[in-house]
């Protein structure tokens, strides 16, 4: 994929790009505003990543301008910025998603994964399946090779968003975000404790397991 | 402590006292005025008949001299008439005391000028009457008394009296009620002043305290209190602008040490262990680092600009749901017991936060076996929240003390995190105005959060909308 990169530090800068690159992605990268918004309104890219401290326009008005323009291009806010109030701010001015610093480079690309392919066609999709799970989004009932598995609420929830992402890493901020609405890093292992429910309920007894846990990232469902 | 409003009834307020202030210096100033006014006029009466006696005294002695005792008799004869309210009364009287002529009573004939009481038929009605006297020694040892009618000098006295005291009771009730009106106009400009600096404690920044009026010094004093609030938050503006460089300047490289750590993840390169622990440990570094910058920027009131209705009891129920597996892993049991539909005003993110590390505090420092139970209810205008547990509790004397930054106490000294999540409970509690307590008379720990019901007439300025994710 071709991606923009607005980062002023250059240690970070050439960081992100080598993380980029080496997981297949084209990157032009800038510093300043200005260009960002010369290179998003003057190229094609899958996503946009804007760092919002930047010197001269910085990305908050950068993004606002590339929306004025009637750029809809994914867009994805990093920052080292810590305020309550950042991530409205920048959900407002037209990003799409948000990640505070630090993460972790696997945590940047399965957002920038899942920015991407928005909206994914399943999105509207009244059933889902992925190998012999089949999750009825009316109806709100799953079945696991033709056999019923009750599923409490937001285990039901927590399926639904990792199925919409088959075969992507979906990582714990994104299920935290996207589940739960929380936005913060709780202590406790809230993630792990559903997912070993889900896990016991769907995988548990079919032989092969679909949910597959990415070591240091997340999770993963697929038929294999 | 939050200033009273003003109440319009309030016999105490301030309005009233200074109308009261006012209604009693204009009484007295209407009083002495009045009075000064009614002496003067009093004295210049009772010189005009004075003036009048020893005129006619003087006329009748000229009488006498030039026609004896028997001019003088037929003169007072004459000047009595035959009316029954003459203008003057008369005696006469000889050495020995007789009556020569006139009706006077004889102890009226003192020299000099008196007065004598008269008693009178008056409409049918008897009273006495006092009538001013001039006495004058004639040759030949007789003695005139010459008596007018004081009764015109004594109603204009009795009649500025009663106009003195009406007019006295009048001005002040008029000062009172004036006073009292013109003293709730200032204190309503007081009040509206006083609201300004509720909202700066509360820590909106841009709030500025609007003009007294009434007068250049109150305007002087206003325009002075915003400087130094400028002057304040200029200075509060360089401090944050520099925590905000240096979050920036010291997550970079701290980002960077991050992704070369993950980078050795991924390649599998050095000891695994070792590197999973060290990326462990720069995660802990940078959650303490953004824990602390978080519970800045809240008590900063940053935030508050995006409070709109949140519904509690969705969100705590909400909360319920995510930690009871978690809970239950630890080998404890949470119990919710949640009034429905209870909405307050503030931030759903922040409040979430706030409940979450209240129940994590909860998980991590009770035993396996604890109970711990999230209730929500309404107490009259309040939403009064409580997570508490069964555990071991806290001693009351370090009950204020959990809420600062870094408190941790020496029991929990083994277990992990920096001693900041009930300080940053505190500081979002801070932010929405709410009570954050630690009641006593509980087992274990209990902290109830007070909160303010949102009402229909709550003005909210910005869309409450949620702000979650697609």
């Amino acid at each position: 994929m071709k991606l923009l990169l607005l980062e002023d530090d250059s240690g970070t800068r050439e960081d992100l790009e080598r993380v980029l690159s080496s997981a297949g992605h084209v990157v032009d990268a800038c510093t300043t505003g200005q260009d960002a918004i010369f290179l998003a309104s003057s190229s094609e890219y899958a996503v946009l990543i804007l760092d919002r401290m930047v010197p001269g326009i910085a990305g908050l008005p950068a993004l606002k301008a590339i929306r004025a323009a009637g750029i809809r291009t994914p867009a994805l806010f990093l920052t080292a910025m810590n305020g309550v109030e950042d991530r409205v701010e920048g959900l407002e001015a037209g990003a799409d998603d948000y990640l505070a610093k630090p993460f972790a480079a696997i945590e940047l690309l399965a957002r920038i994964n899942a920015l991407a392919r928005r909206p994914p066609i399943s999105d509207v999709a009244a059933t889902i399946a992925v190998g012999d799970l089949v999750l009825d989004r009316i109806r709100r009932h799953v079945t696991r090779a033709g056999q019923r598995v009750d599923l409490q609420a937001q285990e039901l929830k927590l399926l639904e968003y990792l199925m919409l992402h088959a075969g992507e890493v979906v990582t714990r901020t994104m299920l935290l975000e996207n589940v739960w609405s929380f936005h913060f890093d709780p202590k406790t292992n809230i993630i792990e404790s559903h997912m070993s429910r889900l896990r016991a309920k769907i995988d548990r007894g079919f032989g092969r397991e679909l949910i597959h846990t990415v070591r240091g990232a997340g999770y993963r469902i697929d038929a294999g | 402590m939050r200033v009273r409003s003003l109440k319009p009834a309030a016999f105490g307020s301030a309005a009233f006292r200074f109308a009261l202030m006012l209604a009693v210096v204009v009484a007295l100033g209407a009083g002495a005025l009045l009075f000064t006014v009614e002496q003067q006029v009093g004295y210049y009466a009772r010189e005009a008949s004075d003036g009048m006696l020893r005129a006619e005294s003087s006329v009748l002695a000229a009488e006498y001299a030039e026609l004896g005792l028997s001019g003088l008799t037929d003169a007072i004869a004459r000047h009595r008439g035959s009316d029954a309210d003459p203008p003057y009364r008369y005696l006469l009287i000889d050495r020995t005391g007789h009556r020569l002529s006139g009706d006077l009573p004889l102890q009226a004939a003192r020299i000099g000028q008196g007065s004598v009481a008269v008693p009178e038929d008056l409409d049918g009605s008897r009273h006495v009457e006092r009538l001013a006297t001039q006495v004058t020694q004639l040759p030949g040892g007789l003695l005139l008394v010459v008596a007018t009618d004081s009764f015109d000098v004594q109603q204009l006295r009795y009649r500025l009296g009663r106009f003195t005291i009406w007019s006295g009771i009048a001005i002040a009730a008029f000062a009172l009620i004036g006073g009292y009106l013109v003293g709730r106009v200032f204190l309503r400009r007081l009040a509206t002043v006083n609201r300004s600096i509720d909202r700066i404690i509360d820590g909106d920044g841009a709030e500025r305290l609007p003009m007294i009026g009434f007068g250049p010094e109150f305007d002087d004093l206003t325009r002075n209190l915003n400087r130094m609030l400028e002057r304040k938050d200029a200075a509060m503006e360089a401090l944050r602008q520099v925590s905000t460089d240096i979050a920036h300047d010291l997550r970079t490289p701290l980002t960077r040490l991050h992704q070369r750590l993950e980078r050795l993840q991924v390649a599998g390169a050095g000891d695994p262990d070792s590197i999973d622990a060290a990326v462990e440990q720069t995660n802990g570094l940078l959650a303490t680092f953004e824990a602390l910058l978080r519970i800045g920027s809240i008590e900063g009131g940053v935030g508050r600009r995006r409070f709109g209705p949140v519904d509690l009891s969705e969100l705590l129920d909400r909360i319920h749901a995510a930690y009871v597996p978690v809970v239950e892993d630890c080998g404890q049991t949470f119990i919710a017991n949640h009034s429905g539909g209870v909405t307050v005003i503030g931030d759903p993110d922040l409040l979430a936060q706030l409940f979450t590390n209240l129940i994590e505090n909860a998980i991590v420092h009770t035993p396996s076996g604890t109970r711990i139970v999230s209730r929500l209810r309404t107490i009259g205008t309040e939403a009064v929240a409580e997570i508490c547990d069964n555990g071991p509790g806290i001693p009351s004397d370090e009950r204020e003390k959990v809420f600062r930054r870094f408190y941790r106490r020496d029991a929990s000294r083994s277990t992990e995190g920096a001693g900041l999540g009930l300080a940053l409970v505190s500081a979002i509690a801070g932010l929405h105005q709410a009570k954050c307590t630690i009641p006593d008379g509980t087992e274990g720990l209990c902290v109830r959060i007070g909160l303010r019901l949102s009402s229909a007439n709550d003005q909210v300025t910005d869309s409450p909308k949620h702000h979650g994710l697609p």
